[in-house]
């Protein structure tokens, strides 16, 4: 190889790899919307044989390795799901007394998680269901243990979940006992290890006691009224006298969760 | 380009296409976050057989694929395998990747080094920096480098490396 050879190697491998840089910054620059939307492109069309591919493994995994776990778990469901004839019947009774509309009925899909390798993956989670299944965004994500998320981008077999994790992540949220309400959102400067939510928003005043459970309040209409977000687990801060700031530890786990259920609810726009 | 030539990338090909449908289809059994990253460990096997150029290419893209798998911070993951395929791709002219365990450092150093970027690009915190690079993240770079290892091994004759290429 001749030395001009070698020097215009050398500088075409730096053309490609700024080129590469470059491009990949203005990845990072993009607005979410755009990226969002350029990602559900692609998985829609040149990667949908690898979701597939990987739904079609997880599936297999569940239907051979967790079919003793999920066999148990329908019979605890199913026992539980004996006593809930005489409760409907009761709850439609007392609306009838206090002349309270029935709550707005919606479906739900179950999905797999399609975890990937990356060190973020817990903040944004790839599903095995999409908009085929009537999924669509603003859609809120439990697992068995409390609220994952909720859906920021679909396409026809797929859907991408932000997570509690996520630093854009809130929700409205109200003490089980209904005495107090809230926003939670993730602890800034946590890592995905300590797990850890916030509960802001609650006056000096008031006192939530350690342990007690946090639901979604169903106030802002994102998410369905009552479902698990977490337990509390002490006071984090003060501010300055006029509101306390509770540690809140999450009921789900998204690195580790591998099945959810996605609420039908009505898409809501959101704001990224 | 020789008939040699042309059917040693031909069989690096298979290899890599065998990682990749690999890392979709076996991997997910393998319930863990430490689970051996398959696509950056094809990507460092190309980048150590390319040119820089061309290994900051292919890094770009397995970077772009885990970003839209995955979006949590579009653009970090291609940032940081774009750097991880090139340093690999150039670390070639320092030292000779023959050696097992050179193999095993350089894929291991690669995930290591992938998820440092990407958390950084992410704005991940100080302790979850701390957390993710010296728990999580050495654990997923070992169990990589032990499946580059078996994957050198089983295709040591396929995935020979020439000094002329």
């Amino acid at each position: 190889m001749s030395r001009s050879q070698g020097r215009s190697l050398s500088r075409s491998d730096t053309v490609l790899l700024v080129g590469c840089l470059a491009l990949s910054v203005a990845a990072m620059l993009l607005p979410s919307a755009w990226a969002l939307g350029f990602a559900s492109t692609v998985r829609a069309t040149a990667l949908a044989p690898v979701v597939w591919l990987q739904n079609n493994a997880e599936q297999w995994r569940t239907s051979r390795l967790e079919l003793q776990v999920i066999a148990a778990a329908r019979d605890s469901a199913a026992l539980a799901a004996q006593t809930l004839p005489g409760l409907e019947a009761e709850n439609a009774e007392l609306r009838g007394l206090l002349a309270l509309k029935s709550r707005t009925p919606f479906g739900v899909v179950a999905a797999e998680v399609l975890h990937q390798t990356g060190p973020t993956e817990g903040r944004a989670l790839l599903l095995g269901a999409g908009a085929g299944a009537g999924v669509r965004v603003g859609n809120p994500v439990v697992s068995p243990d409390g609220l994952v998320g909720l859906i920021v981008s679909t396409e026809s077999r797929s859907s991408v979940a932000m997570t509690w994790a996520h630093p854009d992540f809130a929700a409205s949220v109200v003490t089980e006992d209904g005495s107090l309400m809230g926003i939670v959102a993730p602890t800034p400067g946590a890592g995905a290890s300590e797990s850890l939510l916030e509960l802001r928003g609650v006056p000096y005043s008031d006192t939530v006691p350690a342990g007690a459970r946090v639901l979604t309040s169903g106030l802002t209409g994102v998410y369905p009224k009552g479902i698990p977000v977490g337990r509390i687990a002490g006071i984090r801060r003060e501010e300055m006298g006029w509101e306390r700031v509770y540690r809140l530890t999450p009921f789900a786990n998204p690195g580790q969760v591998r099945h959810v259920l996605i609420y039908l609810t009505r898409e809501t726009r959101l704001d990224r | 380009m020789t008939f040699d030539k042309r059917a040693r990338r031909r069989r690096l090909a298979l290899v890599i296409a065998i990682l990749i449908a690999a890392h979709f289809y076996i991997r997910p059994w393998i319930a863990s976050r430490v689970a051996p990253d398959l696509l950056m460990l094809a990507m460092m096997l190309v980048a150590i057989r390319s040119r820089p150029g061309v290994a900051a290419v292919a890094g770009f893209l397995v970077g772009l694929t885990a970003d839209i798998l995955s979006p949590a911070r579009f653009g970090a993951g291609a940032l940081a395998s774009t750097i991880v395929g090139y340093l690999a791709a150039y670390g070639r002219a320092v030292f000779f990747p023959d050696n097992l365990v050179v193999n095993a450092g350089l894929f291991a150093g690669g995930v290591w080094l992938r998820s440092l970027i990407v958390l950084l690009a992410s704005g991940a915190a100080a302790n979850e920096l701390a957390g993710s690079l010296l728990v999580w993240v050495p654990v997923q770079a070992l169990t990589t480098a032990l499946v580059g290892v078996v994957v050198v091994v089983f295709f040591r004759d396929w995935l020979a490396i020439r000094l002329d290429e």
